[in-house]
């Protein structure tokens, strides 16, 4: 049985870096992944990560930046750690190799984003995020002899002793079939949010909430679900990301009167307003019919108005989306989009440091958490720095936390249970429905009632679909029967997951009855404060059904006020 | 909405059958991904088709196949695109080559691809000090290398290597790019090092074949061979490494007798490449091995007239007058010092048509149409500069 | 049609009948040429290799060369190789005007400016794209009816494609297929039509690069060719001149023909084997000549 100090589920952003923060410290790491760790979904982050590193910028602007874009809603306290962090973190990446864009004089070079008060997105063209974490993967190579990894491996369970504490994990290695038990001091969950439960989105096929589930299952509770950011600028076509670097670099949104219609709605900031504010003015912009296309389902943005050897060198990866893609060379010509699904605010409920107060020895960071940072909405080129500062700090509190410990005896039963529910699931007989379907109704469902607008009947009808698909889930059938990368089996596994974390974010935002941030309710348009502003946090406690509590939220130096862009 | 029908290559290794051909029919619009129909046929018909892939973006690497025997990204080729490259009808979709199969499309990436990436030592070694703030590096040198940090990991350049196909131990173009990614960043202290690593492993660089494939096959623009080329030119240039595997010898021969000659003399180039850059090279004992074993060949080309004694012995060369061009030019060219140094990466610069933001061919067909038959010899025709009618009339 | 003519090095040094050869059949396609006599080596991709601006420079000068050439049509050439190495260099000339400039400051001492737009074409897209298949096959004396050629590229004239100007218009990539159809002869498909001979790694990695000389051939045998056609004279050396020491890299008889293009066009307009130079390739043409003499007889 494979025994670490530290064991790491997930090899994105959060998850390298907490091995490396671990290794140290003087841990022994496993990292574990269901795909190899370059194609884990930080890869797609495009525009940038923020930093108040200029002599003339400060972190407090940077913070407060954040707890407005987060519309109150965001834990001060942490909001803080990371944007007082953020400097050094990513000098530490420029050290280690990161190949971020230089101004003339040859030091870090920034673009503006939205939300932000002054220009600190430090960036690698538009693939900043692929850059980063092929630059961690380079480390964790080199880091070989204490960082142990496992690729294409796929968690099925997390792992209690009889206390409760968490102390390891059953995975399955997709290529042999073979089911293990890995035993440690700590686990900590990197494996990412859940964005396959909307279609479309940005999201990967891999963003199936497997780590949210999975804490949940044991007992973790999952904050601010109701959270779900939509990315202004997806391609119409299909939903592919085009990064918010677009905006910052100063180009346009119109609507079919070729109106820049940012104007009516954040008259100062324009495009570059929080993307919860921008989303929405797009959908009223639709929604009220100056949507261009045939069914007037999108919006122009208008990159032209870019210098071309700007974008040619800036916006290399869009011109290319645009060009494969959606067939347009969006140096020359307006190219449509529309607010798709992109990122969830909400997650697994840690500390500062990345524990999971309810569950000893569980520890998550990335998307799969929600510390709060983000709040009602995120903030561009906030992610990346979410994933690594918080990533690193559960690490080192990981490492930490195990230095006095022996290690724990593992108790083999799930790995028994997990064993025979697979085979359930592989010798399931062909009556009940296709995964493939469920998984469809599942996302264009939630991008029809959980989307920019919602209200009490589409939430209502949500959660009545979410149910009966949970109940179709239990007799759908797949067709492979191997042990050899039976991805079918795993596509089972991971429904189960999507429809646990779609069923929290349902039921959270039919309790938050204000809009917040990302959750714009049309029956309780008004963000109310004096109700609302408290966090919601939704558990298990031992059975299937979403249980609702609500927590404060921790504030240090700002009082809420009135959200103008 | 139009029917493609694919023909998947499946292989299941616990049936202990050989790999065989599937085909299922899928319904999608032509400007869709031949991935989106592999997953349709997945959903749909049989979800047991084994294929990774993950962003849909061309972005995490993940769904590298062949399609129509060329190597892509099942998620970056359209299925109109496809269908024009199929045989008959069909779109046909086999895994990667260069790499044994596991399953169906899936191919053992880390027997072969990151094995090899692991083999450069993949890790920048930094130069110290390591300052308290940033590295203070050139800008144009973070672009350069982001060129090859743009490199996803997809392996199509692997699937597609005609020297690995014969050599498997050669270390292969997404590697070397990966190694020049280190070569080429300022803030790395083992430039030296890493490229006599390199030039001197018999499967390094100087075993590239200069075929193209992997530029071609690349979806990143990422060029490998170019940045091999590149790893030989500082190798040699810059750092002098004279390696075993008479690259660097050979390539100093070619340019020198070039320039003494104006025009490539074959039989004085391969003793040199061997025995070094001198007319006594041949009496070298590499060289003369080297002859030895091509005697019979050499026997049989004089028998067939193919090569006289004569023009063998003394090379064909330009008239003095153009030689001595020649000469100049390499003077003042071979004469720059590192500073005054102009090596034009299209990568970085783009082509002026695209940077002058007016009604010009993309690039792709700028290249073509540079020598395409329409514009003829422009420039000798209109004696006027940049009145080619093929270019940008705005310059 | 007047052209530009760059013969390239090997064809006037190790391939003799390859300069030869092109300069029979000219005539008989009324191509004058005016041969480049006062050019330089493109360089191979080994002098770009070595210093790009040097490779770069001199063959902007062998541009600026063949725009002095009154009344030609364009700049022609016999060698894959050459149409590779000089297109790389044309296309960073051409794209941009700074670069441009400052090779042609170099090129000032000497008189010579480059001019951008230079069309530069191998002898095979000459015969499609500037005669016309219909032209060539109405030229055609001998149809090499029976004659089963496998078309050999050589990577530079196919790959990369976007620079090589390859796409649906011009799918110069199928031209040597055509070529030999349109000659009259039948076309056989073998794996190694688009690969690598080997030869640029002939000194540095012997034995790979004559094992894929080698396989490509046994391909070529395995699927019943008479011979192999190829635009490139250093292929021909990797598959001719060195056909001995690469079947005993593969461990078997090969006994493969490999011609020039010139020669293979030539055998079709009626010109003896003889006058093309068959008689000096290292591997004897039997199968051409044997197929030639029965066409004389059957004559």
């Amino acid at each position: 049985m494979p025994s670490h100090d530290v064991l790491i589920i997930g090899a994105g952003l959060a998850g390298q870096r907490a091995a490396l923060a671990a290794a140290d410290a003087g841990a022994s790491v496993a990292i574990l992944s269901k795909v190899h760790p370059v194609r884990s979904h930080s890869v797609a982050a495009a525009g940038g990560i923020n930093a108040a590193l200029k002599p003339q910028d400060t972190w407090e602007s940077h913070a407060y930046d954040t707890v407005k874009g987060s519309d109150f809603l965001g834990d001060q306290d942490a909001i803080e750690i990371m944007c007082r962090e953020a400097p050094d973190e990513l000098l530490h990446l420029e050290h280690i190799g990161v190949t971020f864009h230089r101004n003339d004089a040859g030091e870090l070079g920034t673009r503006a984003f939205g939300g932000a008060s002054a220009a600190r997105t430090y960036y690698v063209a538009d693939i900043t995020g692929q850059a980063i974490l092929h630059v961690l993967y380079e480390q964790i190579t080199k880091y070989h002899e204490t960082v142990d990894s496992y690729e294409e491996w796929f968690t099925t369970s997390l792992v209690q002793d009889d206390e409760g504490t968490c102390v390891g994990c059953v995975a399955r290695d997709i290529r042999t079939g073979e089911m293990e038990l890995f035993n440690a001091k700590s686990v900590i969950l990197a494996s990412g949010g859940n964005g396959q439960t909307f279609k479309p989105t940005t999201n990967a096929l891999i963003c199936t909430g497997d780590g949210i589930a999975q804490a949940y299952a044991i007992g973790a509770p999952l904050m601010d679900m109701e959270m779900v950011q939509y990315h202004p600028t997806t391609l119409t076509e299909n939903g592919f990301l085009i990064t918010e670097g677009a905006r910052g670099e100063g180009a346009h949104l119109l609507n079919s009167d070729g109106e820049r219609f940012m104007e009516k709605y954040a008259p100062n900031k324009m495009e570059l307003a929080s993307r919860d504010v921008v989303s929405r003015a797009e959908q009223t912009e639709i929604n009220e019919g100056r949507g261009i296309g045939p069914d007037g389902g999108g919006l122009y943005l208008d990159v032209t108005v870019v210098p071309r050897k700007r974008t040619l060198e800036a916006l290399r990866e869009i011109v290319n989306i645009g060009k494969d893609f959606a067939g347009t060379d969006i140096t020359r010509e307006p190219i449509s989009i529309r607010p798709g699904q992109h990122y969830i605010m909400g997650g697994v409920k840690t500390d500062v440091h990345g524990q999971v107060p309810t569950v000893a020895g569980l520890y998550a960071a990335g998307e799969v958490a929600c510390v709060s940072v983000h709040g009602g909405n995120r903030l561009g080129a906030n992610s990346l720095l979410d994933t690594l500062i918080f990533g690193r700090r559960a690490g080192q509190h990981a490492a930490q936390r195990s230095r006095a410990m022996p290690m724990p005896t593992t108790p083999t039963s799930r790995l028994r249970q997990d064993l025979e529910h697979i085979d359930a699931i592989i010798a399931r007989d062909r009556s009940g429905r296709r995964i493939s379907e469920i998984k469809d109704e599942l996302g264009t469902m939630m991008n029809r009632n959980v989307a920019v607008y919602r209200d009490a009947d589409g939430l209502a009808t949500a959660h009545e679909t979410v149910r009966r698909l949970k109940e179709d889930a239990t007799t759908a059938y797949i067709d492979d029967r191997g042990t050899v990368f039976n991805q079918d089996v795993l596509g089972a596994i991971e429904l189960g997951y999507m429809l646990d974390t779609a069923q929290a974010t349902v039921v959270a935002a039919i309790e938050r009855k204000e809009s917040r941030g990302a959750q714009f309710r049309t029956d309780f348009p008004e963000r109310n404060d004096d109700e609302w502003l408290k966090h919601i946090d939704i558990s298990r406690n031992g059975d299937d059904e979403p249980h609702v509590t609500h927590s404060p939220v921790t504030m240090t130096q700002w009082e809420p006020e009135e959200r103008k862009y | 909405m139009a029917e493609f029908t694919l023909r998947l290559r499946r292989y299941d290794p616990e049936s202990g059958e050989a790999a065989y051909w599937d085909e299922h029919t899928i319904d999608l619009e032509p400007h869709r991904s031949v991935l989106e129909g592999i997953l349709q046929a997945r959903a749909r018909f049989d979800g047991s088709i084994g294929i990774r892939c993950s962003c849909r973006a061309a972005i995490c690497g993940s769904c590298g196949v062949r399609i129509n025997g060329q190597p892509a990204l099942a998620c970056h080729t359209h299925l109109d695109q496809a269908m024009k490259g199929a045989r008959d009808g069909v779109i046909e979709i086999e895994p990667m080559g260069n790499m044994p199969v596991l399953k169906d499309l899936i191919v053992d990436m880390d027997a072969v691809h990151w094995k090899k990436v692991r083999r450069v030592t993949p890790w920048l070694i930094n130069k110290e000090p390591i300052p308290e703030r940033e590295y203070i590096v050139p800008h144009e040198a973070m672009v350069d290398v982001t060129q090859s940090m743009a490199c996803i990991q997809c392996g199509a350049c692997v699937s597609d290597c005609l020297s690995m196909e014969v050599d498997p131990l050669f270390i292969g173009p997404a590697a070397l790019a990966k190694a020049y990614r280190f070569v080429g960043d300022p803030r790395d202290a083992q430039h030296s090092e890493r490229l006599n690593d390199l030039a001197q492993d018999p499967h390094g660089i100087y075993d590239c074949t200069h075929c193209f494939k992997c530029i071609e096959a690349c979806p990143k623009g990422v060029a490998p061979m170019s940045q091999i080329m590149r790893l030989r030119r500082i190798s040699g240039r810059d750092h002098g490494i004279v390696d075993a595997n008479n690259g660097e010898r050979h390539e100093i021969a070619f340019t020198n007798l070039v320039r003494d000659h104006g025009l490539l003399w074959e039989a004085e180039l391969l003793p040199r490449s061997y025995g070094g850059d001198s007319w006594l090279a041949k009496f070298g004992p590499a060289a003369g091995r080297e002859l030895l074993s091509s005697l019979p060949v050499i026997g049989k080309a004089l028998l067939r007239g193919k090569v006289t004694p004569m023009g063998a012995l003394k090379a064909h060369k330009l008239p003095d007058e153009d030689l001595q061009q020649v000469k100049r030019i390499y003077a003042t060219v071979e004469g720059r010092d590192e500073a005054e140094r102009y090596e034009l990466n299209l990568y970085i610069s783009g082509y002026d048509e695209d940077m002058e933001g007016a009604e010009g061919p993309p690039p792709d067909a700028a290249a073509a149409g540079a020598q395409g038959g329409d514009g003829g010899m422009a420039g000798a025709e209109s004696g006027q500069p940049g009145q080619s009618p093929e270019r940008s009339p705005s310059r | 049609m007047k052209v530009a003519y760059w013969p390239g090095c090997v064809s006037r040094g190790f391939t003799p009948e390859l300069h030869g050869s092109m300069a029979k059949v000219a005539p008989l396609l009324d191509i004058e040429l005016v041969e480049l006599d006062r050019a330089s080596c493109c360089g191979a991709g080994v002098i770009a290799e070595h210093n790009q601006e040097l490779a770069d420079t001199l063959n902007a000068r062998t541009f600026a060369l063949a725009q002095q050439v009154e009344g030609a049509e364009l700049m022609m050439n016999i060698c894959s190789t050459c149409q590779g190495a000089q297109t790389e260099c044309q296309e960073r000339l051409d794209a941009s005007a700074d670069y441009r400039a400052h090779v042609n400051e170099t090129l000032g001492e000497h008189g010579l400016h480059y001019e951008k737009g230079l069309s530069n074409k191998n002898f095979l897209w000459l015969l499609v794209e500037e005669m016309g298949l219909d032209e060539l096959r109405s030229r055609v004396k001998q149809p090499l009816t029976d004659l089963r050629v496998g078309p050999f590229y050589g990577c530079y004239i196919v790959r990369p494609t976007d620079r090589l100007g390859i796409d649906d218009l011009k799918p110069r990539d199928t031209y040597l297929a055509q070529v030999i159809e349109a000659l009259g002869g039948t076309v056989i498909e073998y794996a190694g039509a688009y690969k690598c001979c080997g030869f640029p790694i002939i000194t540095m990695n012997k034995e790979v690069s004559l094992k894929q000389a080698g396989r490509h051939l046994g391909d070529a045998v395995d699927q019943g060719a008479d011979c192999l056609v190829t635009p490139c004279p250093l292929c021909h050396l990797n598959l001719d001149l060195q056909q001995p020491l690469a079947e005993k890299a593969v461990n078997r008889t090969l006994n493969m023909p490999v011609l020039h293009l010139p020669q293979l066009v030539g055998l079709a307009l009626g010109l003896e084997p003889k006058e093309l130079g068959l008689q000096q390739h290292i591997v004897k043409p039997t199968s051409v000549i044997d197929w030639s003499t029965s066409v004389v007889a059957g004559v």
